[in-house]
């Protein structure tokens, strides 16, 4: 099973005729190019072009990431498995409207149920959620309704708004309050939590677009401008409240991470490398977990999730199964 | 018309419509599978008289020049279970290489089995393998993938996460 791999510090990737090594202040690490399915940048990094072109033919990704921690790009080799058959099924059901509506909304009810579910697993465990899962159930009805993308991004905006302030009570650590959602630079930890895991979480949702015939480009909640990759922030809708934010309530609830592992500098907050580094350590073991998958017959992992959740996407979009979002069941 | 008929499309003919359909589309889905080998489409024909082998798509098949200046085109199989697909397969080549003016004779052989099956294109097997090549293009050209439908070989296959996501 290929793995990413984190780099923190600062230093250079070489390209040695067919390995990768990077060198850093405490020497040279080789990087295996069989088990690596991408390589996520925190540190300041030199390369070059030999490396990109080698790193292409491996077809590796490089998600970049800037000093507080939120993805900046990625360098997303061209793409390798090529159909033009989907590219066009997939642009087709984004100009028609109806069609494109019809996916938003599936992508935002996804997110909806999840969201609720993680809610009722708190609201079993004592926490008084009543009211805001009674406000999130009356926007959720909405969501089939709604007659565009904008409004239908309304609502998910308000269930959002819902959702996050259910944190305070989930958590119930004044250290970690969650006050407004602020993001670029967030202005408390838990808003840096959150902003850092969703970069987390975009990435592993375009590394698995990468590996099935689906332009990352075209999305339909979040608009195409075909500048910037959007599929992955919608499919990503569906996963952040079962993986980021249950990691988020570990890490803090378990104190793995603390009030002090944040500095403040001119910007904003940032999360010191020890702490990211134990975020990432929750978050790879969350990827990992496996459930079980009731028609494929064996266990997955959530990883494994997140591509059946883009061939069901591509069945809905070669018309032969209407695609239904993922919904986690506790 | 998404592409030219080749031998992989052959071996996936005998196995599963769909998987056809999918190849023929580009939609290779899991590139980490174990078992997944029908995505290599490579579609040159090398052939190579000194190292007396024919490189055809990803098969490697042994080739002899036999007494009266004919080929005989052998290919190895591990077992006769899949013989009709071998089979047909063989028969394709054959058809191919005639196209390209080359007069070939065909031979399955079973190792483990010592076993050897003679395969020749006669008037009879190319009609099977020219109708053979018409269906698959009449799967390719339907506007939808045939409809999953579980078969044993699922368990085995490089789709399977595909048909049943
Ligand atoms: S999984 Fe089964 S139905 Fe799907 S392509 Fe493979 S053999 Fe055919």
């Amino acid at each position: 099973m290929k793995k990413p791999v984190y780099i923190f510090s600062d230093g250079e990737l070489h390209r040695k005729d067919n390995t990768l090594y990077f060198e850093g202040e405490n020497g040279r690490k080789f990087i295996p190019v069989e088990n690596t399915s991408e390589i996520m940048i925190f540190g300041e990094i030199s390369l070059n072009k030999r490396f990109l072109e080698f790193i292409s033919q491996s077809e590796i990704i490089l998600h970049f990431f800037n000093h507080y921690g939120y993805y900046i790009g990625s360098f997303y080799p061209r793409e390798h498995l090529n159909s033009g058959y989907m590219i066009l099924k997939q642009a087709e059901n984004y100009i028609d409207e109806k069609k494109r509506l019809f996916i938003a909304q599936r992508f935002v009810e996804g997110a909806y149920r999840n969201i609720r579910q993680v809610l009722k697993y708190y609201q079993n465990r004592g926490k008084n959620l009543d009211d805001i899962i009674y406000a999130i159930e009356r926007l959720g009805d909405l969501i089939a309704g709604t007659s565009d993308v904008n409004e239908l991004m309304a609502i998910e905006g308000n269930i959002r708004e819902y959702y996050y302030k259910s944190f305070d009570e989930i958590l119930g650590n004044s250290d970690f309050e969650f006050d407004v959602r602020s993001k670029r630079p967030p202005k408390n930890s838990l808003n840096v939590l959150i902003s850092f895991g969703n970069s987390l979480m975009y990435t592993t949702v375009l590394s698995e677009v990468y590996k099935t015939h689906l332009d990352p480009r075209i999305g339909y909640l979040h608009s195409t401008n075909f500048r910037r990759f959007t599929l992955n922030l919608d499919v990503s809708e569906i996963f952040k409240p079962i993986i980021v934010d249950r990691v988020i309530f570990t890490v803090v609830s378990k104190n793995i991470i603390k009030k002090d592992d944040f500095d403040q500098d001119a910007e904003g907050l940032l999360l010191k490398d020890r702490a990211k580094m134990a975020f990432i350590e929750e978050y790879e073991n969350k990827l990992k977990t496996t459930i079980n998958h009731r028609s494929l017959g064996n266990n997955v992992s959530y990883r494994r999730l997140i591509r059946l959740e883009l061939y069901k996407l591509e069945k809905h979009l070669m018309e032969e199964q209407e695609y239904t979002p993922f919904v986690a069941q506790w | 018309m998404y592409e030219e008929v080749t031998g992989s499309l052959v071996q996936s003919y005998n196995i599963c419509k769909r998987q056809v359909w999918l190849m023929a589309h580009q939609i290779i889905p899991d590139q980490e599978h174990p078992y997944i080998e029908m995505g290599r489409l490579i579609d040159d024909i090398s052939y190579d008289r000194d190292r007396k082998k024919i490189n055809f798509e990803n098969v490697v098949i042994d080739l002899v020049r036999n007494d009266n200046g004919n080929l005989l085109v052998g290919e190895i199989k591990k077992s006769s279970k899949a013989v009709e697909s071998a089979r047909l397969q063989l028969l394709f080549y054959l058809y191919k290489l005639k196209q390209s003016g080359i007069d070939a004779k065909g031979q399955l052989f079973f190792p483990d089995e010592r076993k050897k099956i003679d395969v020749r294109l006669t008037s009879e097997s190319e009609m099977e393998v020219v109708s053979a090549i018409n269906e698959i293009r009449d799967i390719i050209n339907m506007d939808k993938a045939p409809a999953f439908k579980k078969i044993p070989y699922c368990k085995n296959c490089g789709y399977k996460e595909f048909c049943l996501s």
